[in-house]
């Protein structure tokens, strides 16, 4: 009797652990919420140190998949452009996934901003590619206050992968970064955005509005690929690049997928989420995942980033001629 | 008494749902699925309330056993 008493009180002190993290945040006010917050960045940054610290950082490396793979072709582009620098800025740098992939013949030294301060110092040093006198500067700070920060006019690049989809002020932070960056400086990222996660997004929606009517936020709302152009041409940056990638990845479940999320710091912040979801919405929801996108063994989920570059203006960058300096009549040559 | 208690936490109650809503129940929850994508343009609340209700009953019975 006294044996089932335990377990049955050992089973109502265990909590599901899906529920998102409302703790410790800042009370929002009832009826004002400036334009820009969507995000609740306390609470991103509570889970983000959360995630560093599960299983002593294990769990957070066995879900680095998504963000080694995209450092990797965010690597590619930096690549491409051919000049040496002897500092870069790796905003939003997490434990540094793109600072590790750098060689010291093309950056010197890499400053790692980030706002949770464990992931951000999760691992050491010596796991960096250029070991060798590449040096490794690591600030914990606000992502969104970046002038408070760097100074400005005072970097040559500012990087940053995989953070900005957590920014609330997305046309702010590169307005800050235009800032901060010295003439012909160079804006590199990689963001979630436009699709990301919409299998997840729609299940759940679905799940809710059939078990309990309505629905809420769950997954964050995403940045649109035609967006990032003009949002980078109104913060005043030249020679725009903007490209898309589709990262597909496959999970015994939707279950796996919601795991691997928590243990990336990328559980749903979303200022006005709900604090837990009911049992019977999260099977409904991972029964309609299934039938609706699942394929025979597995479910797919889709991450798609959205590469940008952007270079800050500079007398020495190449520009388009005047309208009616042509000398060429186009007829002759067509 | 502590090998059921290591066992209980071990398994954490949502990894027990998590295995019960997609090995245990899969018949029920593809039926539930179905019922769902068969309407998903235009679903309302309780619109296939009998297939979740089966669905239910499986999982619990299957939660209820250890």
């Amino acid at each position: 009797m006294s044996v089932q008493r335990l377990l049955h009180k050992l089973r109502s002190t265990q909590r599901r652990s899906f529920a998102a993290i409302s703790t410790n945040s800042p009370p929002q006010p009832v009826n004002y919420v400036s334009p820009y917050q969507i995000f609740d960045r306390n609470a991103k940054r509570l889970q983000k140190d959360r995630a560093a610290i599960r299983d002593a950082g294990a769990r957070n490396r066995t879900v680095d998949y998504i963000r080694e793979e995209v450092a990797e072709r965010m690597m590619e582009r930096f690549m491409d452009i051919k000049r040496k620098f002897d500092t870069v800025v790796d905003l939003g740098s997490g434990p540094g996934h793109f600072s590790k992939l750098l060689e010291t013949d093309k950056v010197k030294k890499s400053i790692m901003i980030d706002s949770s301060g464990r992931l951000l110092n999760r691992d050491p040093d010596s796991e960096f590619e250029g070991k060798l006198g590449f040096e490794v500067e690591r600030i914990v700070g606000d992502e969104e206050n970046l002038l408070t920060i760097i100074d400005r006019n005072s970097q040559e690049a500012v990087l940053s992968c995989l953070s900005l989809h957590w920014v609330n002020d997305l046309p702010g932070i590169l307005v800050q970064i235009q800032e901060a960056l010295q003439p012909d400086g160079l804006f590199l990222a990689a963001m979630f955005g436009g699709e990301t996660l919409f299998e997840l997004r729609t299940s759940l929606q679905l799940a809710e509005i059939e078990r309990e009517g309505g629905i809420s936020p769950h997954v964050s709302p995403m940045t649109d690929t035609r967006d990032i152009s003009n949002l980078l041409g109104r913060a005043g940056f030249t020679l725009l690049t903007v490209d898309t990638d589709d990262v597909k990845i496959a999970y015994p479940s939707m279950w796996e997928l919601m795991e691997d999320l928590q243990d990336m710091g990328e559980a749903n912040a979303v200022i006005g989420r709900r604090n837990l979801i009911q049992r019977d919405t999260l099977s409904a929801a991972s029964a309609i995942y299934k039938e609706l996108h699942g394929e025979s063994n597995s479910i797919p989920a889709t991450f798609q980033i959205i590469y940008m570059i952007g270079w800050k203006p500079a007398p020495s960058q190449p520009k388009p001629l005047d309208r009616g300096t042509g000398k060429m009549n186009l007829k002759d040559v067509l | 008494m502590s090998a059921q208690a290591a066992t209980a936490q071990r398994t954490r109650p949502i990894q027990r749902l998590a295995l019960h809503s997609t090995v245990t129940c899969s018949a029920q929850a593809t039926v539930y699925g179905k019922c769902i994508l068969a309407t998903y343009t235009d679903v309302k609340k309780d619109i296939c309330k009998e297939e979740f209700a089966a669905f239910k009953d499986c999982i619990q019975k299957a939660m209820k056993k250890r």
